[in-house]
């Protein structure tokens, strides 16, 4: 599936390359011939140029954007406030360093208990990218890993009673108003994701994360029903997260291609 | 990697879509009710069958269930040694009328007795799926107060608590000698 998409992706940044550059094409036409360096942008040209293989710059710098989903979320679910950033920043040709830092506020409607859970969250770990980009598109099929530390607070809002014998009837809620502050969680995630260059800088990119919850602060007499960037809480230690983000790539310096012998003699993507 | 990315779509959804099923699993210890057993007042450390029992909570219309599969009379009714009965989660007392001998054909061998049991109450967190529980303790002073209803004197001779600390119902929290 992802190779359609890319395909298709690719298709579509073809066309948008292709049609920017319609004044420029003649004359690029005839640099072309003497160097055969340059970035080449249709398909029958690069099969021309697989024979002398054209000097390819990977660009380098720091990517940073803002998870569309948790920000949209708020607009829908009343019961949700957040925001996350990302940023990431290219190593080497296939490892990015990668974090996360956000703020949540979140309230969890149980049948039995009604709490919310307040408070930030930064993460941060490294991505590899598994995707081998044709020419010079930059787009990642990632996985990777993170640590993540969240500090927050949480206020349980109303709870009931749960007693199996209703000979005196269900009794109503009991709204306490308690607050538990100080609260603190650290966990480790993979995280398994991919980002495409729609234009120019900007890349969009969807993302899930299998978490596992090492550390919890549980405040006395209650539970973290929810923390902030490890998302609810479940009887084991494990979690799951998802975000969908657009971001702008901010490129600082280049980076000659060194492409290995074994990619030249079959060159299938 | 293709098949991780679905696997961990279908993993992400499927838990989602377990949010609202956790149930309260009827194993947890959750409020406890008060276990009362009865002896013998001429052995008191031998257990004694009460005959026809049933126990009403003051103004309730009807006796505590202690026969699920009974028929409209006898599911109130107890011939058993110990009984559990239900206390209020939102008041600090509870008032049970317990009838003995209460359908038997001839009135005048029924006697009953009210009997309030003090106690403070704490509530405690169980999990997600089952909320809070309240457990009690018998108060050390006044644990409870016992009076004949009706005149036909008090059949429950001695009450004696024996564990304060209402939390599980695996223990006698109360024993009754008659």
């Amino acid at each position: 599936m992802s190779k359609y998409f890319f395909s298709i992706l690719l298709l579509f940044a073809v066309f948008l390359v292709q049609s920017q550059e319609i004044t420029t094409d003649t004359v690029k036409k005839e640099i072309r011939q003497e160097e055969s360096k340059s970035k080449t942008t249709t398909k029958a040209v690069v099969e021309k140029t697989t024979d002398s293989v054209p000097v390819k710059k990977d660009r380098y710098g720091l990517r940073v954007g803002v998870d569309l989903y948790k920000l949209t979320r708020g607009l829908y679910d009343k019961d949700y406030k957040g925001v996350e950033f990302v940023g990431d920043f290219r190593l080497t040709k296939k490892y990015y360093l990668a974090a996360e830092i956000g703020i949540e506020d979140k309230t969890t409607d149980d049948d039995r208990l009604n709490s919310t859970a307040t408070g930030t969250y930064l993460k941060g770990g490294f991505d590899y990218n598994m995707y081998n980009n044709w020419l010079d598109m930059e787009n990642l099929i990632t996985v990777g890993l993170r640590g993540g530390f969240s500090t927050f607070s949480q206020e349980l809002n109303s709870y009931k009673i749960y007693n199996p014998d209703q000979y005196w009837g269900e009794i109503p809620p009991i709204t306490e108003g308690e607050k538990y502050t100080g609260l603190t969680a650290a966990w480790a995630e993979v995280a398994v994701g991919m980002k495409a260059k729609v234009f120019n800088n900007i890349f969009v990119g969807f993302g899930v994360q299998l978490k596992l919850l090492l550390a919890n602060k549980d405040p006395d007499g209650f539970e973290n029903l929810y923390i902030p960037g490890f998302n609810r809480t479940y009887d084991g230690s494990f979690g799951v997260g998802f975000n969908y983000t657009v971001s702008y790539f901010i490129p600082l310096y280049k980076k000659q291609v060194i492409i290995p012998e074994t990619e030249k003699k079959s060159p299938k993507k | 990697m293709k098949k991780i990315l679905y696997f961990l779509l279908v993993f992400t959804f499927g838990l989602s879509g377990c949010e609202k099923d956790d149930i309260c699993d009827a194993n947890t210890p959750t409020t406890p009710r008060l276990i009362i057993s009865f002896y013998d007042i001429k052995t008191p450390s031998v257990k004694k069958n009460v005959t026809r029992l049933k126990v009403v909570g003051k103004d309730q219309p009807e006796g505590i269930i202690f026969n699920e599969g009974g028929a409209d009379i006898t599911k109130y009714l107890t011939s058993g040694d110990s009984i559990a009965i239900p206390l209020k989660t939102d008041e600090d007392s509870t008032t049970f009328s317990f009838i003995l001998n209460s359908d038997n054909t001839n009135p005048e061998l029924a006697n009953t007795d009210q009997i309030t049991f003090n106690y403070s109450r704490q509530n405690v967190y169980v999990s997600r799926a089952c909320g809070f529980k309240t457990i009690y303790k018998l108060n050390t002073q006044i644990p409870f107060v016992k009076i004949d209803s009706g005149n036909d004197g008090i059949w429950m001779q001695d009450v004696r608590v024996y564990n304060p600390n209402i939390e599980f119902e695996n223990e006698t929290h109360v024993k009754v000698f008659f």
